[in-house]
């Protein structure tokens, strides 16, 4: 397993703070999630209609962890940020791109990505920590790089989640994918990628 | 894939966070939906051809077969079995699916519906091709691993022709 050192902004000291990457979730991580994230996720549920709940509130990600763990082709992330959990994420490095420009080109396919509820202003104004999506993305990206693909990444966005990968991002917008559940589809191009690199 | 390593400077984060703002960042599976059942759906016919592909060059590989040596038994072009095994947006003749079933013992029913050619009937074979891909990789000789996957798979996939 890898550490890299990121970092995530702390809202109340408008302060970068150093944080963990972490490229294998553990069972200490899934730990973390089981003892705060999720009954977090269950106190803002409690008595919630569902469009009300969080789009990813019935994700288990202990169930997620089973079902990757024993297979070659997928990898997982956690970001440790002042002794709890602040994000998890799944990526796959099988799957292929479907934009034309790179179609039937490797990428990296991001399964599953989530921030810990605390850090979602929807549940907790102002929320504890930025920047878990773009150390995710980074990830993904960085990735992507280390198999060749060239920093490109795909994925469906929860919608609530679409403009921060087409506008924060860059990332091309093919349309809502009928096979998906009709979530919206993103690519990033080789391009796209070096820009999200350099920014 | 081990040792990746993010190694960006702080002012990229500061950029970088600014742009994210507030915004949500979730992707995958929505709510409402069992996850066990969406797994089955994600996969697509690229998928499982790239599953079929690794499948015909395991099988070869396992017999100690080069491309040609399968291509002749099976009565089929070499470029045709290279094709199959390299290129999962290529669609396979069924003709062509037909003669390997024949060499590798198996109904070809299983492997017509890796290759993309009739819609999927076989229960959770699709999710078994893309673990089954997943965990197999591009080697000169079977490892541990994938002779296991391999002969999972093989179970996995056979029926009374």
């Amino acid at each position: 397993m890898t550490e890299s050192r990121v970092f995530l902004r702390k809202s109340e000291t408008n302060e970068l703070v150093e944080s963990s990457l972490l490229d294998e979730v553990t069972d200490h991580h899934l730990a973390m999630w089981n003892g705060s994230w999720r009954p977090a996720m269950e106190a803002y549920c409690a008595g919630r209609v569902l469009r009300d709940k969080p789009e990813d509130h019935h994700w288990d990600w202990k169930w997620k962890a089973n079902e990757w763990r024993p297979l070659l082709g997928y990898h997982s992330f956690a970001i440790v940020c002042e002794n709890d959990l602040q994000g998890l994420m799944v990526a796959s490095d099988f799957k292929s791109a479907r934009l034309q420009a790179q179609f039937g080109k490797p990428i990296v396919y991001v399964e599953f990505v989530a921030t810990a509820p605390w850090n979602r202003p929807e549940l907790q104004n102002p929320p504890r920590y930025r920047g878990v999506g773009t150390v995710m993305v980074a990830a993904a990206v960085e990735l992507s790089w280390d198999l060749g693909y060239r920093g490109r990444i795909g994925l469906h966005s929860l919608p609530k989640a679409e403009p921060f990968y087409r506008e924060s991002c860059g990332m091309t917008e093919l349309g809502k994918d009928a096979a998906h559940q009709n979530l919206m589809y993103y690519e990033m191009t080789d391009n796209q990628a070096e820009r999200f690199r350099q920014k | 894939m081990k040792n990746m390593k993010l190694d960006y400077p702080k002012k990229w984060y500061e950029n970088r966070i600014a742009l994210e703002g507030d915004a949500e960042i979730g992707a995958g599976t929505p709510p409402g939906i069992q996850a066990k059942t969406l797994a089955k759906s994600n996969v697509t016919r690229i998928d499982t051809r790239i599953a079929f592909g690794t499948f015909v060059a395991l099988w070869r590989r396992n017999r100690g077969w080069d491309a040609a040596k399968l291509a002749e038994t099976a009565e089929l072009d070499t470029e045709e079995i290279l094709e199959i095994e390299r290129d999962p947006h290529c669609e396979p003749e069924p003709d062509a699916v037909y003669k390997l079933a024949r060499v590798f013992g198996l109904s070809p029913k299983p492997l017509l519906e890796l290759a993309g050619l009739i819609e999927p009937t076989t229960p959770r074979l699709r999710e078994e091709a893309v673990r089954f891909a997943a965990r197999s990789e591009s080697v000169a000789a079977l490892n541990d691993r994938e002779r296991e996957a391999f002969e999972a798979f093989v179970s996995a996939i056979s029926e009374p022709a």
